[in-house]
C-alpha cells in the first residue's frame, strides 16, 4: 500500500441501486480521503439520501462495491459501517429526547464496569469533556440534561460529539442544517473545520449551497442518480455549482 | 462551560427534575394524612390497624408485580392487555398440576414457563406479524381466557401448598407477607436493570424514538421481545403468589387486571407513548391505586365509587404529568 492509497478512506466503485425497476443511483464513483469535507449536492430526488444510506450500510447496493482503506467491504447493516469508523448523523440526529445527553452519546455503546453495570460517572464526565471541546455550544449546563430540552443546534452538537468520542474517521451528515438557526449552522461548520484539522473527514448532503461552498473541499453534484459534476473547491465557482444543481 | 459530575449542583438539579420525586412527595403527603386520621379516629378509620396494614402488604404486590411488567413494556413503547388472562392461565396450570400430584416446585416452574410462553406469543404477534400490541394482546386475552376454560374447565381450582418450602409463597413475618418481599426484590431488580444496565437504556430508546434506535444499531425486535417476555413472566409470578394467598384459582378472575396495571403505570408517570418512566413511579402508582381502594373500603363507600375515583386519579395524573412536563420543557 503506497502513501497515496493510505490517505483514501472510503472508495465508492460503480455503485448502482434501483427501486421498483427505477434507477436511483447509477455508476457512482468517488473516493473520500482523510481530512477532507465533501459536499454532496443536488435537487430533490437526485439520489443524495439513498447514496448516504448506501455509504452507511442502511441500504445495500444492487451493483458495484465499497472499499475501506483499499480493501473491499460489504455493509449488511449500519453496525458494520460504525465498526469501521463511519458515523452517520441523520436528519433527526438519531437521539432520544427522553434520555440524557450522556446516555444518548453512549447509547448502545455504554461504558460499563467489569460486571456489566453502567458507569454513569465516567459517561457523564467523558461526554462533558468531549462537548466542551466543541465550538459554539452553549446552554448544556450538565450532560444529565434531557436531549428533549435542547435546541436543534445543541442536538446536532450532541450527535457530532458522539462521533467525536468514538473517534470515527468519517462523519456522514444528511441535511444537517435543515433545522438549524444561522448561529447554529455557523457553529456546526466551525466544528466540521476543526474536525478536518484533526484529520477527520465529513460528507455533507445538503441543499444549502452557499454555506457548503464556504466549508467543503470538494463537491459532488448528483442528478437523477448520476454524478454530473465533481470538482475541488478551488476549481469551481459558486455560480457554476448553482447552475449544475438547478439544471439538475 | 459544560459541567459534568464535577459540578454537583446542575446535575443534581436535573436528576431531581427528571426523577419521580414530585409524585413521591404527593404519595408521602397522602400517607401521612391517612396515618394521622387513622390515629385520631381509629374506630371510624382504622387505617393504621394491624389487619389493614397486613392486608395492604398482601394485596399490593399482586397489582404491583403485574404493573412492573406492564410498565417496563410501556416504556419500551408497547402494551400488554393479556396480563390478567396470563395471570389466570399460569396460576391455574400450577394449581391443576399440584392437585395432580406434581411437586410444588415443578408446578411453580410450569406456571413460570407458561407465563414466559404467553408473553413470547404476544411478542411474536406484535413484532413478527406486525400487529399493534394493543390489538394483538386484546386478541390474545380472549385466546388465553378461552385456553384456561378449554384445558382446565370453568370450576375454581383449590391450591393449598404444604411442605417445608411452601413458606416462600405463603409465609409472612409479622404484618409483612412474603409476597411483599418478593415485590421489593423484583422492583429492585427492575430498577437495577432500567437504570444501571445497558438493556434499560435500550428499553427507553426503542420506546422513545424507534427510528433513532434503528439508526444507532439497537436490535429493536430483540429488545421489545425481552420486554414482552418479562411482562408475561411477572404476570405469572403475581398469579402464583395470589393463588397461594387465597388458596384458590378462579378461571373467571383478574379480568380487569390489565387496565388496573396500566392505570397504576399512568398514575406513576409512565408515558403512554413510551420512552419515559421509572421503577419508583410504577411502585408509587400501584401503591396509590391500592390506597384509594383501601380508603374507600375503610370509609364504607359503595363499590361504584371505586371505579369513579380510579377514573379521576387517572385523568388527574395524566393532567399533572402534562402540566409538569410542559413546565420542564420551558
Amino acid at each position: 500500500m503506497n502513501n497515496q492509497d493510505f490517505k483514501k478512506l472510503l472508495t465508492v466503485n460503480d455503485i448502482g441501486k434501483k427501486f421498483n425497476g427505477i434507477s436511483v443511483l447509477e455508476s457512482i464513483n468517488f473516493t473520500i480521503n482523510e481530512g477532507e469535507i465533501v459536499g454532496i449536492l443536488g435537487d430533490n430526488g437526485a439520489g443524495k439520501s439513498t447514496l448516504i444510506k448506501v455509504l452507511c450500510g442502511v441500504i445495500e447496493p444492487d451493483s458495484g462495491f465499497l472499499e475501506w482503506q483499499g480493501a473491499k467491504v460489504v455493509f449488511q447493516s449500519k453496525n458494520d459501517s460504525t465498526r469501521l469508523g463511519i458515523e452517520t448523523i441523520f436528519q433527526d440526529n438519531a437521539l432520544v429526547d427522553s434520555m440524557s445527553v450522556a446516555r444518548n452519546i453512549f447509547l448502545n455503546r455504554e461504558i460499563t464496569t467489569r460486571y456489566g453495570f453502567l458507569s454513569h460517572k465516567k459517561m457523564v464526565e467523558s461526554s462533558a469533556e468531549v462537548l466542551s471541546k466543541m465550538t459554539g455550544i452553549k446552554g448544556i449546563e450538565s450532560t444529565e440534561k434531557l436531549v428533549g430540552e435542547l435546541s436543534g443546534g445543541q442536538k446536532q452538537a450532541v450527535a457530532i460529539a458522539r462521533a467525536l468520542y468514538f473517534k470515527n474517521k468519517i462523519i456522514l451528515l444528511d441535511e444537517p442544517t435543515s433545522a438549524l438557526s444561522v448561529r447554529a449552522t455557523d457553529a456546526l461548520f466551525e466544528n466540521l473545520k476543526d474536525l478536518r484539522n484533526k484529520n477527520f473527514s465529513s460528507v455533507i448532503v445538503t441543499h444549502d449551497i452557499y454555506n457548503a461552498f464556504n466549508v467543503c473541499d470538494r463537491f459532488i453534484v448528483l442528478s437523477k442518480g448520476r454524478i454530473v459534476l465533481m470538482k475541488q473547491r478551488n476549481l469551481v465557482t459558486l455560480e457554476e455549482l448553482i447552475k449544475h444543481v438547478s439544471r439538475a | 462551560m459544560i459541567k459534568g459530575r464535577l459540578s454537583l449542583s446542575p446535575s443534581t438539579q436535573y436528576k431531581l427534575k427528571y426523577s419521580s420525586f414530585d409524585i413521591l412527595i404527593i404519595f408521602i403527603f397522602i400517607q401521612v394524612i391517612s396515618v394521622a386520621f387513622g390515629l385520631i379516629f381509629p374506630e371510624k378509620f382504622p387505617f393504621t390497624s394491624n389487619i389493614n396494614i397486613s392486608t395492604a402488604l398482601e394485596a399490593l404486590p399482586l397489582i404491583g408485580i403485574v404493573a412492573l411488567g406492564v410498565g417496563i413494556l410501556m416504556i419500551s413503547g408497547e402494551f400488554d392487555l393479556s396480563v390478567g388472562a396470563n395471570f389466570v392461565f399460569s396460576s391455574m396450570t400450577m394449581a391443576v398440576l399440584y392437585s395432580n400430584g406434581w411437586p410444588l416446585w415443578t408446578s411453580i416452574l410450569a406456571a413460570l414457563i407458561s407465563g414466559l410462553i404467553l408473553g413470547s406469543l404476544n411478542g411474536i404477534a406484535t413484532l413478527w406479524l406486525r400487529i399493534p400490541s394493543f390489538i394483538a394482546t386484546l386478541g390474545t386475552t380472549g385466546i388465553y381466557f378461552a385456553g384456561t376454560l378449554f384445558f382446565y374447565g370453568a370450576a375454581a381450582e383449590p391450591f393449598e401448598p404444604i411442605g417445608n418450602y411452601s413458606f416462600v409463597i405463603t409465609g409472612s413475618f409479622g404484618v409483612f407477607s412474603v409476597e411483599f418481599f418478593w415485590m421489593l426484590i423484583l422492583f429492585l431488580l427492575g430498577w437495577v436493570m432500567l437504570q444501571h444496565r445497558p438493556l434499560g437504556g435500550k428499553f427507553m430508546a426503542v420506546g422513545g424514538n424507534l427510528q433513532s434506535s434503528i439508526s444507532i444499531g439497537i436490535n429493536v425486535r430483540k429488545t421489545k421481545m425481552i420486554a414482552f417476555v418479562m411482562c408475561g413472566l411477572l404476570a405469572s409470578i403475581s398469579g402464583i403468589l395470589a393463588a397461594a394467598r387465597v388458596n384458590n384459582v378462579s378461571p373467571g378472575g383478574a379480568s380487569d387486571l390489565a387496565l388496573q396495571a396500566i392505570a397504576a403505570c399512568v398514575i406513576g408517570g409512565i408515558s403512554l407513548f413510551g420512552g419515559r418512566g421509572s421503577i419508583l413511579g410504577i411502585f408509587i402508582g400501584a401503591s396509590l391505586l391500592y390506597w384509594i381502594q383501601d380508603v374507600l373500603l375503610l370509609l364504607g363507600a359503595p363499590g361504584f365509587y371505586l371505579s369513579a375515583f380510579i377514573g379521576v386519579m387517572i385523568i388527574s395524573a395524566a393532567y399533572f404529568y402534562r402540566f409538569t412536563r410542559e413546565r420542564k420543557i420551558k
